[in-house]
């Protein structure tokens, strides 16, 4: 990111209720409980909203332009709007967006709303076609893949690693238990960790139903304003202080540069003045696909060497109560509804700031909260949330 | 809503089936050609720099344009594999394949290391099967100019 022109800040949040059925209500009304939800947050009306930003992944519902058939609910009709998708990065793509329209000083208020019907078509078979139509089709497995499993069993040993990742997915349980939103609240069992980790059924090598991500129906919506707008209001902000999306060519997951998860971090970190990410950073919203891949990339997005991201685990240092809470949600792992899952890692960041995440709120001080997204050929979008209003023109690219 | 009254909701139920039909290109054209008439595996590189497998334009890398054309293959080395037991559908035929079955990333010989093949692998045994074990392409007698051309690739028993 250059420099910033004004100041952005989050000034209310609203989510539907997620699960895997939402049968009891259609497209635009499920988004509506968002809308009405971070309207009402953000104590604003539709009136003051200048655009209205709306992203999903077509494939999964097969509805081409449903921000046409969504208008009624989502309040863009008679104002300005884009329809955004970047795969499972499109939530955060919205935020990436709106913090854009704003900062340049094209809008005042922006609206960004994300949501995913997964009920409504068949998600490993989208995903499956997301694949190059050229030669990966037929091969494509969705998004499940063992190989990150095997990797931390290869480099731990298969019970260190096997255990770290059952009680990363236990610890998630637990958060999305403080969650009244969330789609799975297992109530998982610390005391059969083992257990879980051997008989949960096999998706792919050892990556287990239990580990996996949910598919969920829901939506999210974010408001993002001017420091005008948010003042004016007398809202608690929290201010977007940067964001850096990192993209990669390959399509395939072998490659001897780093990962876009520390590309990212490294760059965002630099730009910040965040030499210890764990000291200076007080909460992460994590796009989580699997409790293997949310262990893996705790050591990526962290910055961290050998197994400090295992100790971290180990020692419940990512519980909500722990030094470093990572997902205090649930996160993704509880639920998923693909295009507004980045979204729901903004808004969740920005409710911590806030301090109005209710029964998940951090139980110390928020000053900065990290959010990510994830998608496509392993892409990774950050952003960066603090309580101290930025200072404007305050960093750049080197 | 009581849980009586959403049952009386109507889901309206459909099916979509959409023939496609994609232009190929000169390069990736030409990659499935040699499968086609040659059983060949053809990866292209920009001078000096590494194959690129499937074959594109550029190096995404260096930002050359990848001009000569190197065979690589039948035979490799298995980099990396997933045993599936997830019975997800073949987009293509919209069919439940059997599980598991398993799929492997090949580095193929005169390949190098940046340009593992993505393929499905065929082994009697997902249990033994090990990271860098010697497998070769099984081509389809019948072939259409398409990845799977290529059946599988099958381990190679040490002798």
């Amino acid at each position: 990111m250059k420099r910033k022109r004004r100041n952005v800040a989050v000034i209310g949040s609203g989510m539907s209720h997620f699960s895997s059925h939402r049968e009891e209500v259609n497209q635009p009304e499920m988004i509506h409980e968002a809308v009405v939800e971070a309207l009402d947050d953000a104590g604003m009306t539709l009136d003051e909203v200048d655009c209205v930003l709306h992203g999903n992944m077509e494939l999964f519902e097969m509805v081409h332009q449903p921000d046409m058939w969504h208008a009624i609910a989502s309040g863009v009709w008679g104002k300005s709007g884009l329809r955004l998708t970047t795969g499972g990065t499109t939530g955060i793509t919205l935020a990436c967006a709106a913090d854009n329209l704003v900062a340049s000083g094209l809008h005042d208020v922006v609206l960004a709303i994300g949501f995913e019907k997964l009920q409504e078509g068949h998600t490993t078979g989208g995903i499956t076609n997301m694949a190059d139509p050229l030669w990966g089709r037929s091969i494509q497995t969705g998004a499940l893949t063992g190989t990150t499993a095997q990797a931390v069993i290869d480099e731990f040993g298969e019970e260190r690693a096997k255990h770290a990742a059952m009680k990363m997915r236990i610890i998630m349980d637990e958060h999305a238990m403080l969650n009244e939103k969330a789609h799975r609240r297992l109530g998982l069992d610390r005391q059969f960790i083992k257990e879980m980790a051997d008989n949960s059924p096999p998706l792919v090598g050892e990556l287990r139903m239990l580990h996996m991500c949910s598919q969920s129906d829901g939506a999210c919506a974010v408001v993002f304003a001017s420091e005008e707008k948010a003042e004016a209001l007398g809202a608690a902000p929290a201010w977007v202080v940067d964001h850096e999306t990192v993209h990669r060519e390959e399509t395939l997951m072998f490659s001897p540069e780093k990962t876009t998860m520390r590309v990212a971090a490294e760059r965002m970190f630099t730009r910040n003045g965040i030499t210890d990410p764990r000291r200076d950073i007080d909460v992460f919203e994590m796009y989580d696909p699997s409790a293997w891949w949310g262990l893996d990339w705790l050591r990526e997005f962290l910055l961290l060497e050998g197994d400090e991201h295992l100790k971290m685990v180990e020692n419940d240092e990512i519980r909500i109560d722990g030094a470093f809470p990572l997902n205090p949600s649930g996160g993704v792992q509880a639920s998923n509804p693909i295009g507004a899952t980045a979204l729901v890692r903004v808004a969740e960041a920005a409710m911590q700031v806030r301090g109005v995440a209710g029964g998940h709120q951090v139980p110390k001080p928020v000053r900065r909260a990290l959010a990510s997204g994830f998608g496509g050929t392993l892409w990774t979008v950050l952003m960066l949330l603090s309580r101290e209003k930025p200072v404007l023109g305050g960093h750049c690219d080197a | 809503m009581p849980d009586d009254k959403k049952a009386e909701l109507i889901v309206s139920r459909q099916v979509l089936s959409i023939p496609q039909r994609f232009a190929t290109g000169p390069i990736m054209g030409r990659f499935l050609a040699e499968l086609l008439d040659n059983r060949r595996i053809m990866a292209v590189r920009a001078p000096g720099s590494r194959c690129l497998l499937p074959p594109r334009e550029v190096d995404a890398v260096t930002m050359q344009e990848a001009v000569e054309w190197v065979e690589v293959g039948p035979e490799g080395t298995i980099r990396d594999f997933d045993v599936v037991y997830y019975a997800s559908p073949d987009p293509l035929t919209g069919e439940t394949r059997d599980v598991p079955y398993i799929i492997c990333w090949v580095d193929l010989d005169g390949a190098g290391e940046g340009a593992p093949l993505w393929h499905l692998l065929d082994a009697p045994d997902p249990g033994k099967v090990r990271c860098g074990m010697r497998v070769r392409a099984v081509f389809n007698d019948e072939r259409c100019g398409c990845m799977e051309d290529i059946r599988h690739f099958e381990i190679i028993e040490e002798t």
